[in-house]
């Protein structure tokens, strides 16, 4: 069998149904065999396409309207916030704050380079206690950006339950090992989200 | 993301959200969306090879999916019943735009293995090792429409030949051809790619 | 950049500019003079905003507004301008919309804000903040200073950055090219993080996600302390990395811990549900 029959058959032997007489040729032809190699690879990379990227946030916008549109969501629309601007600037920083400032804790007692020689598992450091993600400022911070269009506000709306998720998901995984610097790594990031979030929101409030 | 189908300490699970949905809840929809937008999105990219149109293709299916939810009785999985309807919105669109859903003449594969007989005895470069996905991502939206939608069908989304063969209305055989054929362009985009980083360093 | 090369620069911006002014357009053009590392601020809610290094103790900007609907507000005091698109009534997206092409001094300290409108910002040594909602952000050639990105869901690309970078975002993805410091630290939800390094420098490399994939490629040469962990997503290396002794549980295929070369780099793959992805780059 030469390069040129090999090839030809190929797609068979690919679905399984190959010849001995190819198994021979493949043994012998480095240029064949790295063929066959190489259409396995990108068949096996090929999955990791799968969910390899996400709509923007004006697709639900878009799809959230019509929905609506069509009668398919059916709920009782909500009475509107009392205003909260003057009270809610200092009392969402609180609960915020105070979860920041016992993960920055967290941080200082966290040992050097894990590259040192340092008995990382015997870290001490204090516990985190699980706060509830605070979602009574998360509807006034909503009352804030209602103003802004539309696209704005479902995106700013999709980003905040993204940022909550990322905090109950951190804080389930630090139930089970206070300790675990994973963990408490993870709930870091989330509630540094959740505040760049807020901040982001009175930046522009102040702006407008 | 197996993560999102667990409940997250008293918020939804997609039965739930199913039942939810049927009622007319706009947060089970948006949890429906949440949970399968990547997958969606991602497969309508891979066949369109357009973010504008993904994204129309992506809102179309989600639409179709909830006009029809009433009617979901959980025969077979959510995800699949969601993804069949994707599929079909997706390869809808192609042929309304007259673009190839799959290449049906299989007298062009004289043009194809031309090249692949050129490559023949030239000097070994595999590829073999692993594949940058960036890389792969752009080879396949490089690939020509018909071999794009097999390939994705395929090799991205699991789909058999059988399965295939019957939604794009093709035979089996020239799923499979037209397959082997998509892998062989993407291996040749793959190494043109490689080769020019290989000379801009 | 020579004055001279400055000078044929911003004449080639403004031409390109004046060729796209259309009828409602309003340019503006302004000049300032600055001593060094002056403090450099722009707000721009709609539009884009391209920052580029030219002559020493200079800010050129070229603003095109879109219409009466907004207008600039600037202001210099000492070291400092300030640079704010200040929206009227009845502004929108549309008509909100300036763009900016501003030449500073290389050692400038830039904040740059922007709602949805692109962010680029090119050859720079000082310290770099921007602040984005949705427009695409991006990072070329910058060496020195302090590189501090925050976005909700535009897309963030560096490409051949040195220093202290930190970025956040929400739903933006974040590529990373030749990217090196002694503080690499990104904090993404479900955008995902790609990195394609040496991870250089002595320097710490987090990258943390909730959902997004985390793909860093380096090469066969890289020295470096890896420590990568997902819930539940998988993490996957081409490497064979010298085992050592990690903080928590190395467990199957969802965590691995090790070194390369002499360490000289810590790098943390920490991701709630996305897969991880440590790859060998292919010369």
């Amino acid at each position: 069998m030469n390069c040129l029959q090999f090839e030809n058959a190929l797609s068979d032997y690919l679905e399984g149904a190959g010849s001995s007489e190819q198994q021979a040729h493949l043994s012998s032809c480095s240029a064949c065999s790295s063929l066959l190699a190489d259409l396995n690879l990108i068949s096996a990379e090929a999955s990791s396409l799968r969910e390899s990227d996400g709509p923007a946030p004006h697709v639900w916008t878009a799809l959230e309207a019509q929905l609506r549109r069509e009668g398919l969501i059916r709920e009782a629309s909500r009475p509107l916030l009392p205003d909260f601007l003057l009270r809610w600037k200092t009392a969402w920083l609180v609960p915020v704050a105070a979860a920041l400032l016992i993960a920055v804790g967290i941080k200082l007692y966290q040992a050097p380079r894990i590259g040192d020689n340092q008995p990382l598992a015997k870290n001490v450091v204090p516990r985190v206690p699980v706060a509830p993600v605070v979602s009574v400022d998360d509807k006034d911070i909503l009352t804030t950006v209602a103003s802004r269009p539309p696209a704005q506000v479902a995106a700013y709306r999709n980003d905040l339950d993204q940022a909550n998720a990322f905090i109950r998901d951190a804080q389930e995984s630090l139930k089970n090992d206070p300790n675990d610097i994973y963990s408490q790594q993870l709930l870091i990031n989330a509630y540094e989200q959740k505040q760049m979030l807020y901040r982001l929101a009175v930046d522009q409030s102040d702006e407008q | 993301m197996t993560d999102a189908k667990r409940p997250r300490g008293n918020k939804l699970s997609e039965p739930e959200a199913i039942e939810r949905a049927k009622q007319g809840d706009a947060e089970a929809f948006e949890f429906l969306y949440n949970l399968h937008k990547r997958r969606v999105y991602s497969l309508c990219l891979r066949m369109t090879g357009n973010t504008a149109s993904a994204e129309d293709l992506t809102q179309e299916a989600f639409l179709q999916l909830f006009r029809k939810i009433g009617t979901f009785r959980g025969e077979s999985a959510f995800s699949t019943w969601l993804h069949r309807m994707a599929v079909n919105v997706v390869l809808m669109q192609l042929r309304k735009k007259n673009l190839p859903v799959v290449p049906i003449d299989e007298t062009t594969e004289g043009e194809e293995e031309g090249t692949i007989r050129k490559e023949l005895g030239a000097p070994d470069e595999r590829l073999a090792g692993s594949i940058d996905r960036l890389q792969l991502q752009r080879a396949v939206d490089e690939l020509p429409p018909g071999y794009r939608t097999i390939f994705v069908l395929h090799d991205v989304e699991g789909y058999e030949h059988n399965e295939i063969a019957t939604m794009v209305g093709c035979s089996i055989g020239n799923s499979k051809s037209q397959l082997h054929k998509a892998r062989i362009k993407l291996r040749d985009l793959l190494r043109v790619n490689r080769a020019e980083k290989a000379g801009k360093r | 950049m020579s004055s001279g090369k400055c000078a044929a620069t911003v004449t080639a911006m403004l031409m390109l500019v004046g060729a796209s002014l259309g009828a409602e357009n309003i340019r503006k053009d302004l000049h300032f003079k600055v001593g060094k590392r002056p403090m450099i601020s722009i707000n721009n809610p709609y539009g884009p905003v391209l920052v580029k290094a030219g002559a020493a103790h200079e800010v050129v900007v070229t603003a095109i507004l879109h219409s009466d609907r907004v207008e600039l507000d600037q202001s210099k005091s000492h070291n400092r301008v300030d640079i704010v698109s200040h929206l009227l009534p009845g502004a929108d997206p549309a008509s909100g919309i300036v763009e900016y092409e501003i030449l500073v001094p290389p050692d400038a300290n830039l904040t740059l804000h922007s709602d949805n409108g692109r962010v680029r910002a090119e050859k720079l040594q000082g310290d770099l903040t921007v602040a984005a909602n949705d427009g695409a952000i991006e990072v070329i050639d910058c060496a020195g200073g302090h590189v501090h990105v925050r976005t909700l869901n535009g897309m963030v690309s560096l490409n051949n950055v040195h220093g202290h970078v930190e970025i956040m975002s929400v739903g933006g993805d974040i590529l990373m090219t030749g990217v090196t410091g002694t503080l690499v630290a990104v904090n993404s939800n479900s955008g995902k993080i790609e990195y394609e390094g040496d991870f250089a420098g002595d320097g710490e490399y987090a990258f943390t996600s909730h959902t997004g994939n985390i793909e860093a490629v380096a090469p066969a040469y890289a020295s470096i302390d890896v420590l990568a962990r997902s819930t539940n997503g998988i993490v996957q290396s081409d490497f064979s990395l010298e085992p050592k002794h990690a903080p928590f549980l190395v467990r199957g295929a969802n965590s691995l811990s090790g070194t390369l070369g002499k360490a000289a780099s810590s790098v943390k793959l920490f991701s709630f549900s996305g897969r991880i992805r440590l790859k060998k780059r292919q010369n």
